[in-house]
């Protein structure tokens, strides 16, 4: 069993829930989008680095075995999950304390 | 080297720690916004991990990690669900400052 592959699948889907169930819609925001373009690039760096050195090691039997460079497919997915989650908690919070968004200088 | 884990988690968040304070992005404007979307998201994933790593979806190279540990996880593992989501919501909030900033 691919266990990890489904688990990976599995919370990608549970955080595009959490995001429909709270009302913070960030997936259909173009800025979250944007967002993620620019930490794909950031986490491609790191966790490049973590599954080349390696400082972490996968069980091959777990996982599909495509990589991108060191990385498991996977990661993209649980990192998509973890982050997501973040994010619709720290927006969710944002709306319910009322909390201002400075706006920068113009110019 | 015993330190690379935690050197990897020192690199990320320092650009992100620094910048954070920048009163542009009223960051810490709520500390209990920032505890909480860190630590409800971390307490799923630690005990995801344990299981995980219990199960050999992965492991940690002993060789990169000072042997510090919380239950079967190195501590540098458990400080990753701090540091990623805490450089995570710091870009996100930059992306929004820049984005707002353009219009």
């Amino acid at each position: 069993m691919k266990e990890y592959t489904i688990l990976a699948c599995a919370v990608a889907l549970v955080a595009v829930a959490v995001d429909f169930a709270l009302k913070t819609h960030l997936v259909r925001q173009k800025r979250f989008w944007i967002f993620w373009g620019v930490m794909t690039a950031l986490t491609t760096i790191v966790n490049g680095y973590l599954t080349w050195r390696p400082i972490v090691v996968y069980g091959e039997a777990f996982n599909l075995g495509i990589r991108l460079f060191t990385i498991p497919v996977e990661d993209y997915l649980y990192g998509f999950g973890l982050i997501t989650l973040n994010l619709v908690i720290w927006e969710y919070l944002t709306r319910r304390y009322r909390i201002p968004e400075i706006p920068p200088e113009k110019g | 080297m015993p330190f690379e884990y935690a050197l990897v988690l020192l690199l990320c968040s320092a650009v992100p720690l620094v910048m954070s304070f920048s009163k542009d992005l009223n960051f810490y404007a709520s500390w209990r916004r920032l505890v909480l979307a860190v630590a409800i998201p971390m307490v799923a994933f630690v005990l995801w991990d344990m299981v995980a790593t219990q199960r050999g979806h992965w492991s940690f190279n002993p060789r990169y990690t000072f042997g510090l540990e919380l239950g079967n996880l190195p501590i540098e593992e458990v400080l990753f669900f701090i540091v990623v989501p805490f450089c995570a919501l710091f870009t996100w909030e930059s992306v929004k400052y820049f984005l707002r900033r353009r219009r």
